[in-house]
C-alpha cells in the first residue's frame, strides 16, 4: 500500500457539563446516544445545526456503557442495571439487575441479536438483545488481584461474525469466549498494563480498557496503558498490543513515544489496517495504527480526555466523546 | 486568628540593654584570637567569681583537637607522638599539622553543609569541597551560594542550597535569615514578634520581599524581574512589603509595580528557552536577592552576617554559643560575652572572613583546652566556659573514629609517612559514611536515640569492624598472650588513653571468662569501649 | 535515672567500685535478663492484663498517607455533581450514612464519631502532614513534639519495658514529608519506626552471641559509660545512657512484632494485606501497653483515577478498621484505646479530567473510636457540593484537643522547654465537647 497522509479535522463539537464515558451511534442514521457522570441517556442528531440533546432517561450512577442492538439502545451503569431504550418511540422499555457492581462495558453483535455487559463482579454476561434474557454467565477472570485487593473487568468485545466475545480485566488477562459453547476458546496475557507498586505507593493503576476484533476476526487489539512509575497520575504511555489471537502471538505492539494516559476505545476501520485508538490524561489523545506498516499514521492532542469513539456510516467520519465533550472529526487522507 | 502563643507565655524578659561598645574601647585589633579570647572569659570567670578547671591532660587535647579539626579521633601513634613531645609549641604545630591535611577540609565541608542544609534534601558537599580547599573568604560562600550559578565549575553544585528552597519562599527567608544572620524572624510573619522589639512584621516580609522573586523552574533556581510581597498586618490592613533589610535598611528596587503583559510574555519565553534547553534562565536584569546579599555585607549592615558565622563557629568547637539559641541573635537576648564577640566579628571581617584562620585562634586558647571534669560541688553555667564541654560526636565523627578505633594500629603506615597514614585514615572516614547514614541525619541538632543503642547492639553493622582477622584490633588482640597487653592495647586504641589499674584488673576479670574464646572476649570487650559513653563524645 | 543501681568505679572510697556486686551482676546476667521477659509474662496472667487494659490509655492512629478522600469514605455526596458514582448507605446508627465502599464500618458505627468539619487550610503533603501529625503550625524557633511522642510521655511508663511510640510506614512516599519527631520532648519520645519489615530493625540479639554474652557486655558497657559520667554533665550523655538502658526492654518486646505468636483465626480476620498485618501488631502492642501506634497506609494521593483508587483501597480499610474495632471490643479495650482515622487532608469535591480528585484541606473527615468518644455521632457539616464546612468548623487544634480530652489529658497542660511554658494545645483552644462520653 502507497504511504498516504492522513489529517484530522474538527468538524463540530458539543459541550457538556458531565463527563461522558459512553457513546453509541444509531447506523444509517445522524443518532447518537450518550451517557455519563449525570447517570443520564441522552438521544441527540449530531446533524442538526444546533444539536440539542434529548433525556432518554436516567440510571442511578454513571452510565458507562452502550451498545445499540436493532433500532434499540442498551445502557450499562454502575448502579449494576442494564437497560433497554427504544430509540423509535425514545422511550424506556425495560431494566435488568444485571450486575451485583459496576457495570464498565456493553457490547452488541453486529447482527443486532446478542449484548455483552462486564462489570466489577468480575462476570461476563451475554443477554438476547429482544428480550434481555441471560444467554451466557461467563466466569473466567480472578475477583482478587495476586497483591489481595479487588480486580476489575473494564472491556467487553464481540467479533465481526459475534461468535466469539473477549473480556479483559485490570490485571491485563483476556477471556476469548465462544459463544456458541459458553466455553473459553482461548486467553491472553497482557502483564505490562497493569502497574502494581509495592514500595512507593502500595496500590495499583491500568487495567485492560478497551478490546477490538479486527474485521477479519483473526486479530484482537488489546489497549490500555504501559508501566506507571507514579501510579497517581496517569503517567504511563498509552499502550496496544494486538494479537492473532488463536495462536496466542503478538502480532504488534505500540508501546506509545507521543501521548501518556489509557487507551479507552479501539476501533478497527472497515479496511482492517487501520486501528483507530482514543483516551487521554488531563487532556485526550487520537491514534491511527497502520497494521502493514506497523506503525501510527496519525497521533493528534484532543483537548479533553476521550472515553469513547464511534466511526460513522462514512469511515472517513469519527465522534469522540469524553470529558465534558462531544466531538465530531474528519479524517481526511 | 488566636492569640499567638507567644504573647501569652508571661515571660518578661528585661531589656539588657546590649548595646555595641566603642571600637576603641575593645582590646586591640591587633592581638591575637586566642589572645582575646581568654582576655574576656577571663574577666567574666573574675567577674563571677568562678576558678577555671584545670588543662586538660595532653591524651585528652589531643583527642578532642583531632575530632574537632580532623572529624575522627587519633590513632594511638599520633597521641603518643603529642604526648611525648617536649617542644614548647606543640599544641600549635599540631593545630597546624591537622588543618594542612584532608581530614580538615573533609569535617569542614561536613559540618558547613550540615549546617547550610539542615533540614532540607540535598548537599553542598560538591561545592563546599572546593570551596572549602581554598579556604574561599566566608563572604564569597555566602555570595556564591546565595548566587547559585552553577555554570562556573569553580562554583559547580552551589545552587543546592536554593533549590531546595526555592518552591517555598517563607522557607527560604526563614533559613536564610537564621543560616547566615543568626536570626529566627519567622515569629514575625504572623505578628510583630511578641517578644523582641526588633522583629516586627515588616522586617520578615521586607526579607521576604527580597528572597520571593526565586522560584524553581524545571529543577533550576530561577528569579523574576518583579514581584513584590503584599501581607496583611494584625490589624488586618494589606500593605505592600518594603525591600528591608533586618537592620531596618529599605532600599529601592525596581519591578515592584504589577508587570506589563509584554514583561510577563517576556518572562515566560525566557523560561520557555531555558526548558527546551535544560538550562538554567537567564538571570533577571536585576536580581533582589543579588541586592541582599551586596546589602547584608555592607559596611553598615555587615554585623549581622560577621556574628553569625563566629556565633556558629564558637558554637561547634566549645559546645555552646556565645548567643543560644544560634538562630536568636537580638537585642534581648544578649551574648555571654559581648566584647568577646564584637572583636571576634571585627576580627572575621578585618582578615577577609578567613574562617580557618578563626577556628585555629579558637582551638588555640586556653579556654579550649581545659578538662570538661567538674569534681567540687557545684558545676558552673557552661556559658562561663570555666570547663570544657561534652559534645556528642556527629555521625561522621563517630563513623569515622569507629574505624580508626577497631584497626590493629600496627597496620598503619608510621606517624613519620604523614601523607600515606592521612590517605589511610581517609578511607577509613570514606567507609564510615554509609554507617553515619543510618545512625542519624547530619544536622546540627541531631539526638542519641534507642535505635542507635539498638544498632550498635545488634546490627551486623560492626561485624567488620570487630572482625577477628586482618589489619583488625581484635585480630591483633587475640594473638597476644599478655592480658595486660590486650588491655593496653584496647584501652589505648578506643580510648587514646592509657588504661588505668582499676580498667585492668576489671577487664582482664572480664577476658578471664572467655579463657576459651579468646577472640570473642577481645570483641565484646572492644565492642563495650566502642559503645561506651566515653568514646560516644567529644569531651 | 536508676540511682539504686549504682555502681562506683575508682580508687577514691567514696566511689569505690562496688567490685562483688558489678561480677555477681555479670554472673546474673542471664537471670536478669529472663527477668525483663517478665513484663510480658505478666500479661498472661488474666486479673493483671485486665488490670492494665482498663487502665491504661492507648491510641492506635490509621494515618491513610497522601489523603483520602473524604467523599468515598465518610462524608459521600451521592447524586451531587461532584459526588462521584459511589452510594452512600444507611449505618447502625439512623440518620448516619456513609459511603457504600464501607459496609463494615456502617454496621459498627455506634463505636464511631465522624468530625466532617475540618479545615486546616494547609494542602501541601508536608506541612499538611507536619500539621495533623502535630496538631499546630510549625515555630521556627520550637520543634514540636508529634502526637505519639506526647502520648508517649503522657500514657507510657517511664522505666517501660516494651516501646512507647511505634510507628509504621511502609510505603516509601510521603515518608519523608512528615517524620516521626519527639522534637522538644526528645529522643526518649522518639517513635520506633518500621519501615522495610514488621519486624523493628536490630531487635534481635545478632547470631551467634550468646545471650549471656549480650547482657555482661552490656553491663560492662554501662559500667564504664558511668565512670566517664562522673564529674561530667550534658543532657545528650543522660540521652545515650538511657537509649542503651532501653536495649533490654525493646529486644523483649519482640514477640509483640511476630505475628506467629497469634492464632491462624485471628490472623485470617485482619486479612493478607500489610495493612491489616501491621493493625494487627498494633493491637498486639496496644495490649501490651504501647500507648501510641501509627499504622502508616500509603498512598492515598489520587489525583488520577479517584475512583478506582478508593475502590481498591477504601474497601481495605472498611475491613481493617472494622476487624481492629471487633478485636479490640472482644478483648475489652475498646473503652481505652482510641482509634483514629486521619490524613494531611481530604480530596477536592471536583474531578478532574484523569477522574482524580486533587488536594483538599478546606473541608473533609477524620474519625475517632473507642476510648473516650460518644460513638454513634456525626460532628459538623458540609455543604451540598462538599465545597465548604457550613457548621462547626474545626482545625487542627481542636481535633488535637479532642484526642487528648477523650484520654483524660489536660489539653492546657504546660510542657517547659527552658523557662518558656509550652500548652499541649494553644491557649483558648475547646475541645469538641459533644462528641466526648
Amino acid at each position: 500500500m502507497a504511504d498516504t497522509r492522513e489529517t484530522l479535522k474538527l468538524v463540530k463539537d458539543l459541550s457538556r457539563k458531565e463527563i461522558v464515558f459512553a457513546l453509541a451511534h444509531l447506523p444509517g442514521s445522524s443518532r447518537f446516544v450518550f451517557g455519563g457522570s449525570d447517570s443520564m441517556v441522552y438521544d441527540v442528531d449530531l446533524a442538526s445545526a444546533k444539536p440539542e440533546p434529548r433525556s432518554l432517561g436516567s440510571h442511578d450512577s454513571y452510565v458507562t456503557g452502550l451498545a445499540i442492538a436493532q433500532r434499540r439502545a442498551i445502557s450499562g451503569s454502575y448502579d449494576g442495571r442494564l437497560i433497554w431504550w427504544d430509540l423509535d418511540y425514545q422511550e424506556r422499555l425495560f431494566t435488568v439487575e444485571a450486575h451485583a457492581r459496576w457495570i464498565r462495558d456493553v457490547a452488541a453483535s453486529s447482527d443486532g441479536k446478542t449484548v455483552a455487559s462486564v462489570a466489577d463482579d468480575m462476570v461476563c454476561r451475554v443477554w438476547d438483545a429482544e428480550t434481555g434474557e441471560k444467554r451466557f454467565e461467563l466466569r473466567g477472570h480472578e475477583a482478587v488481584t495476586p497483591h489481595h485487593f479487588p480486580s476489575m473487568l473494564y472491556a467487553c468485545a464481540f467479533s465481526p461474525d459475534g461468535r466469539y466475545l473477549a473480556s479483559g480485566d485490570k490485571v491485563g488477562h483476556v477471556v476469548i469466549w465462544d459463544l456458541t459453547t459458553g466455553q473459553a476458546a482461548g486467553t491472553l496475557e497482557v502483564p505490562t498494563m497493569y502497574t502494581w507498586d509495592p514500595s512507593q505507593r502500595r496500590h495499583s493503576i491500568g487495567g485492560i480498557r478497551s478490546l477490538a476484533f479486527s474485521p477479519d476476526g483473526n486479530r484482537l487489539a488489546i489497549g490500555g496503558m504501559g508501566k506507571v512509575g507514579n501510579i497517581d497520575h496517569l503517567e504511563g504511555l498509552a499502550r496496544v498490543e494486538i494479537f492473532d489471537w488463536r495462536k496466542a502471538e503478538r502480532s504488534h505492539e505500540y508501546a506509545g513515544d507521543t501521548f501518556k494516559g489509557l487507551v479507552e476505545r479501539l476501533v478497527f476501520l472497515a479496511s482492517g489496517d487501520r486501528l483507530l485508538a482514543v483516551g487521554g490524561t488531563n487532556d485526550g489523545f487520537l491514534m491511527l495504527f497502520d497494521l502493514s506498516q506497523k506503525s501510527a499514521k496519525l497521533q493528534e492532542k484532543i483537548g479533553f480526555h476521550v472515553h469513547d469513539a464511534v466511526v460513522g456510516d462514512a469511515s472517513n467520519s469519527i465522534f469522540l466523546a469524553g470529558h465534558g465533550k462531544l466531538a465530531e472529526y474528519e479524517l481526511k487522507v | 486568628m488566636r492569640t499567638p502563643l507567644h504573647a501569652l507565655l508571661g515571660i518578661v524578659i528585661l531589656a539588657t540593654g546590649a548595646r555595641a561598645t566603642p571600637a576603641d574601647e575593645l582590646l586591640p585589633a591587633d592581638r591575637p584570637i586566642e589572645a582575646a579570647v581568654d582576655h574576656y572569659v577571663d574577666a567574666k570567670l573574675t567577674k563571677e567569681g568562678v576558678h577555671a578547671a584545670a588543662d586538660a591532660d595532653d591524651a585528652t587535647l589531643v583527642r578532642r583537637l583531632t575530632l574537632d579539626l580532623q572529624g575522627r579521633i587519633p590513632t594511638d601513634a599520633e597521641v603518643r607522638a603529642f604526648v611525648l613531645s617536649t617542644e614548647a609549641d606543640k599544641r600549635a604545630r599540631l593545630v597546624d599539622r591537622l588543618m594542612a591535611s584532608p581530614g580538615f577540609v573533609r569535617h569542614q565541608v561536613d559540618t558547613t553543609d550540615a549546617m547550610l542544609m539542615a533540614g532540607s534534601r540535598g548537599s553542598l558537599n560538591d561545592y563546599l569541597s572546593r570551596a572549602v580547599r581554598e579556604n574561599r573568604p566566608w563572604d564569597q560562600v555566602f555570595r556564591e551560594v546565595m548566587q547559585g550559578n552553577d555554570s562556573d565549575p569553580a562554583r559547580k553544585g552551589s545552587s543546592d542550597f536554593l533549590k531546595a528552597r526555592a518552591r517555598d519562599t517563607d522557607r527560604l527567608t526563614s533559613d536564610v535569615s537564621s543560616v547566615f544572620f543568626g536570626v529566627n524572624i519567622s515569629c514575625a510573619k504572623c505578628h510583630d514578634h511578641p517578644k523582641v522589639r526588633d522583629w516586627k512584621q515588616e522586617h520578615y516580609y521586607g526579607m521576604k520581599s527580597f528572597l520571593d522573586r526565586t522560584f524553581d523552574s524545571d529543577n533550576f533556581v530561577a528569579e523574576r524581574d518583579f514581584g513584590a510581597v503584599k501581607f496583611k498586618t494584625t490589624e488586618g490592613e494589606e500593605r505592600k512589603a518594603r525591600f528591608m533589610f533586618l537592620t531596618g535598611r529599605v532600599v529601592d528596587v525596581p519591578g515592584i509595580e504589577e508587570p506589563s503583559k509584554e514583561a510577563k510574555q517576556e518572562e515566560k519565553k525566557r523560561l520557555e528557552e531555558a526548558r527546551k534547553k535544560k538550562e538554567p534562565p537567564a538571570p533577571p536584569k536585576f536580581s533582589a536577592r543579588g541586592k541582599l546579599v551586596e546589602i547584608a555585607l555592607e559596611p553598615t549592615e555587615r554585623a549581622f552576617f560577621a556574628k553569625a558565622i563566629v556565633n556558629r563557629l564558637w558554637n561547634r568547637v566549645f559546645g555552646v554559643g556565645l548567643v543560644m539559641p544560634l538562630d536568636q541573635m537580638h537585642s534581648e537576648n544578649p551574648p555571654s560575652h559581648p566584647e568577646l564577640l564584637q572583636w571576634l566579628a571585627r576580627d572575621t571581617i578585618d582578615h577577609q572572613y578567613d574562617l580557618h584562620r578563626l577556628i585555629r585562634g579558637l582551638v588555640l586558647s586556653r579556654a579550649y583546652a581545659r578538662t570538661s571534669r567538674w569534681e567540687s560541688a557545684e558545676r558552673p553555667d557552661p556559658r562561663l566556659f570555666a570547663t570544657a564541654s561534652v559534645r556528642p560526636l556527629t555521625p561522621f565523627q563517630l563513623a569515622a573514629s569507629m574505624w580508626v578505633a577497631s584497626t590493629d594500629p600496627a597496620s598503619l603506615p608510621e606517624v613519620a609517612k604523614r601523607d600515606e597514614l592521612d590517605r589511610k585514615l581517609e578511607e577509613f572516614a570514606g567507609r564510615g559514611r554509609s554507617l553515619a547514614s543510618t545512625i542519624a541525619r547530619p544536622g546540627e541538632d541531631y539526638q542519641i536515640g534507642a535505635s542507635e543503642a539498638l544498632l550498635m547492639s545488634n546490627s551486623d553493622r560492626l561485624k567488620d569492624m570487630l572482625a577477628d582477622g586482618g589489619d583488625r584490633l581484635v585480630a591483633r588482640m587475640a594473638k597476644m598472650s599478655d592480658r595486660r597487653e590486650k588491655i593496653e592495647l584496647a584501652v589505648r586504641n578506643v580510648l587514646s588513653r592509657a588504661p588505668d589499674e582499676e580498667e585492668i584488673s576489671l577487664f582482664g576479670e572480664y577476658l578471664a571468662r572467655y579463657e576459651d574464646r579468646p577472640a570473642e572476649g577481645c570483641r565484646q570487650l572492644v565492642w563495650a569501649l566502642l559503645t561506651s559513653a566515653e568514646f560516644r563524645f567529644n569531651y | 535515672m536508676s540511682e539504686t543501681r549504682r555502681e562506683r568505679f575508682c580508687g577514691s572510697p567514696e566511689h569505690a567500685l562496688d567490685r562483688r556486686r558489678f561480677l555477681g551482676t555479670l554472673a546474673a546476667g542471664a537471670a536478669a535478663f529472663a527477668a525483663d521477659m517478665t513484663v510480658l509474662e505478666v500479661l498472661k496472667q488474666p486479673v493483671i492484663a485486665q488490670e492494665l487494659k482498663s487502665q491504661q490509655k492507648r491510641v492506635i492512629l490509621l494515618w491513610l498517607a497522601g489523603g483520602s478522600s473524604q467523599l468515598e469514605t465518610w462524608d459521600p455526596k451521592p447524586g451531587a455533581s461532584t459526588g462521584g458514582p459511589f452510594r452512600a448507605i444507611p449505618t447502625s446508627v439512623p440518620g448516619i450514612h456513609i459511603s457504600e465502599l464501607m459496609p463494615k464500618m456502617a454496621q459498627r458505627m455506634e463505636h464511631t464519631t465522624i468530625i466532617r468539619s475540618l479545615n486546616t487550610k494547609n494542602g501541601d503533603h508536608g506541612g499538611g502532614a507536619r500539621l495533623m501529625m502535630r496538631g499546630r503550625m510549625d515555630d521556627p524557633s520550637l520543634r514540636y513534639p508529634d502526637l505519639g511522642a506526647v502520648l508517649a510521655r503522657e500514657l507510657g511508663q517511664a522505666h517501660s519495658a516494651v516501646p512507647d511510640y511505634v510507628s509504621f510506614y511502609s510505603a516509601t512516599e510521603g515518608r519523608d514529608f512528615a517524620p516521626d519527631t519527639a522534637g522538644f520532648l526528645g529522643s526518649r519520645y522518639a517513635p520506633m519506626e518500621l519501615t522495610k519489615t514488621l519486624m523493628p530493625e536490630n531487635i534481635r540479639r545478632p547470631e551467634g552471641l550468646s545471650e549471656l554474652d549480650h547482657a555482661q557486655r552490656a553491663e560492662l558497657r554501662e559500667l564504664m559509660s558511668k565512670r566517664f559520667a562522673r564529674g561530667r554533665v550534658s543532657t545528650d550523655l543522660g540521652a545515650h545512657n538511657e537509649a542503651y538502658q532501653r536495649v533490654r526492654g525493646l529486644m523483649a518486646s519482640e514477640k509483640l512484632f511476630d505475628l506467629a505468636q497469634e492464632p491462624q483465626k485471628i490472623r485470617d480476620e485482619y486479612g493478607p494485606t500489610q495493612f491489616g498485618e501491621q493493625a494487627l501488631i498494633a493491637r498486639r502492642l496496644a495490649e501490651a501497653g504501647v500507648p501510641f501506634v501509627r499504622v502508616g497506609r500509603a498512598w492515598w494521593d489520587s489525583h488520577g483515577q479517584n475512583f478506582e483508587t478508593h475502590q481498591e483501597m477504601v474497601p481495605e480499610l472498611d475491613h481493617v478498621m472494622a476487624t481492629l474495632l471487633d478485636d479490640l471490643k472482644r478483648r475489652g479495650m475498646l473503652d481505652s484505646t482510641l482509634v483514629i482515622t486521619l490524613a494531611e487532608f481530604g480530596r477536592t469535591p471536583s474531578i478532574n479530567p484523569s477522574l482524580g480528585r486533587d488536594h483538599f484541606a478546606s473541608a473533609w473527615s477524620a474519625t475517632l473510636s473507642g476510648c473516650g468518644i460518644k460513638g454513634g455521632s456525626v460532628y459538623g457539616k458540609t455543604d451540598a457540593l462538599g465545597q465548604s464546612v457550613v457548621d462547626g468548623e474545626v482545625g487542627a487544634a481542636e481535633l488535637f484537643a479532642t484526642i487528648y480530652k477523650a484520654l483524660g489529658i489536660n489539653p492546657q497542660k504546660n510542657y517547659r522547654v527552658g523557662s518558656r511554658p509550652v500548652p499541649l494545645t494553644e491557649p483558648g483552644t475547646e475541645p469538641i465537647e459533644t462528641v466526648l462520653a
